[in-house]
């Protein structure tokens, strides 16, 4: 009784005699034989049943072995079958015949007459490397399946994260519009404007170090943090201190944001804000009129949330009227470096202000589309948000 | 790729940064720091940004965590040589009072 199935060997051979050989020793080595007499029964015999290794005699009858070679190399579906041709030796031209052999494709030769040892040495060796190939092969396959699932894990997330960001619309009497391009699909960029139960609006942008999914994951916790501290009755610098406190508690120490936070107020017709080693949003008076004065950033220096529970944050007030316009944005607006290693950066930025469209859209595009253009043909290399907030003109 | 040399002074050790810091060669700079804390526990660390052209906020958070990390060993950080740029940066994130900063690695070496 043969061992245990290690693998199918095709023998094709015109001499039945020399098949009876093959097929004794194979056999008694543990492989399964299929045998064909000429180059046509070969090809039936491959459409029943896929061997790992075709051992094919050059001068076959019908389809000789070289071409024989030629045709199953040639073919997709069967081009990673291992290959050996038996070859007649002559002592004159044997390097010769292998060479040709080798060069058509084959994987190995033997020279005939058969030695068993030889045949069962090449054999064994051919399956060592069947094996490696299968292993690599199903290797192959297991990453592509962890690739796409990993793939569509981040297409998913991605989705969950726009929908974090609020939609385009107004909290009266403010109006708003963003535009966001996360690397790599998902980011550490998160923005939140929310109506406060008093009155007025709470605003957030924020910028999470790095990029990738731990960013977006930390990023979630800040919205989280921003909308459960804005019910207390508090401003932007005691948001601050607790966004500060519940990052320190959930994240690693490299791990910090950017922020800058306001609380909008319609009656007093001004906002509050604290920055939080964001980049300074730029304000324009009138920016939403047709008669707009000079952009200001609103400089200020406080530290990154998540970085130092001793931090403390400071608070600035600002006149916020109808016609008046606020634009922030992350770093990655500004920061990436063209093909010259210039870089827009916040002076770029804040000159472009100087000249912008009235309507919020198109102001919004005007922004985007110059700070992509600034580093065409690159793209963003870091997570971009832009966000306008315009007090609207009552009637206007 | 960040260029990085790190060499051992009496009291101290020093690791020269030349490049971008960003996201992409953080874990290098990570791994320097980590090395030399761990093999040469120094009294002193000295980062020297005389050569970093950029630097964005996992870089920042990376010199956070160099901090931190020296902290638990009684040691102590200083950045010494930032350019204009990194200084800016720095100001904006008011960092420039969280790190003790020198103008040279001569005066970050002697300062006690």
């Amino acid at each position: 009784m043969a061992q245990q199935n290690k693998g199918i060997v095709l023998v094709a051979d015109g001499e039945a005699a020399i098949r009876d050989i093959l097929l004794f020793y194979l056999k008694r080595s543990g492989f399964q034989v299929i045998q064909a007499e000429d180059g046509q029964d070969v090809l039936l015999e491959m459409t029943k049943i896929q061997p790992d290794l075709v051992l094919a005699d050059l001068s076959l009858p019908g389809i000789s072995g070289d071409q024989l070679c030629r045709i199953l190399k040639g073919n997709p579906d069967t081009k990673d079958i291992y290959f050996i041709l038996m070859t007649p030796f002559s002592e004159y031209t044997d390097i010769e015949v292998t060479i040709d052999a080798l060069s058509i494709g084959a994987d190995d030769t033997i020279n005939k007459p058969l030695r068993s040892q030889e045949l069962l040495a090449r054999v064994g060796s051919a399956f060592r490397l069947i094996q490696m190939q299968k292993e690599i092969k199903q290797q192959n396959r297991d990453l592509t399946v962890f690739r796409e699932n990993v793939q569509r894990e981040l297409e998913l997330a991605a989705r969950l994260q726009v929908s974090l960001l609020p939609e385009v619309g107004t909290i009266a009497p403010y109006q708003y519009t963003h535009r966001y391009k996360p690397v790599g699909g998902i980011g550490g960029d998160i923005y939140a404007i929310t109506p406060l139960p008093y009155g007025g609006a709470a605003l957030l942008i924020a910028d999470v170090s790095g990029h990738g999914v731990t960013s977006a994951l930390i990023s979630a916790v800040v919205k989280t943090s921003f909308e459960n501290h804005i019910r207390s009755r508090g401003g932007p610098m005691t948001w601050a201190q607790c966004i500060n406190r519940d990052l320190l508690r959930n994240t690693m120490e490299e791990q910090f944001a950017t922020a800058f936070l306001a609380k909008l107020d319609p009656m007093e017709g001004n906002f509050t804000y604290a920055c939080a080693g964001h980049e300074p949003p730029i304000y324009i008076a009138q920016g939403a009129t047709g008669n707009p004065k000079s952009p200001i950033a609103l400089s200020s220096s406080s530290h990154p949330l998540g970085m130092d529970e001793s931090m403390s944050f400071t608070e600035h007030t600002i006149t916020f009227e109808p016609g008046d316009r606020l634009i922030l944005y992350t770093d990655g607006l500004v920061e990436t470096e063209s093909e010259s290693q210039k870089r827009l950066g916040a002076e770029g930025l804040l000159q472009l202000c100087s000249a912008l469209a009235t309507n919020q859209e198109d102001t919004a595009s005007q922004i985007f589309q110059y700070a992509q253009e600034f580093i065409a043909p690159r793209e963003f290399s870091d997570d971009v948000t832009l966000v306008l907030i315009d007090h609207v003109v009552p009637g206007g | 790729m960040l260029n990085l040399q790190t060499r051992q002074e009496e009291n101290a050790s020093v690791i020269t940064v030349k490049g971008k810091v960003n996201f992409e060669v953080t874990a290098q700079l990570r791994e320097a720091v980590k090395e030399t804390i761990a093999t040469h526990q120094p009294k002193l660390l000295v980062i020297n940004l005389e050569g970093v052209s950029f630097i964005d906020s996992s870089g920042l958070g990376l010199l956070v965590a160099a901090r931190s990390s020296i902290d638990k060993i009684n040691g102590r950080l200083h950045l010494c040589n930032l350019p204009s740029q990194v200084m800016k940066v720095f100001d904006q994130t008011n960092l420039t009072n969280y790190f003790s900063i020198y103008a040279s690695e001569q005066d970050a070496l002697s300062a006690l």
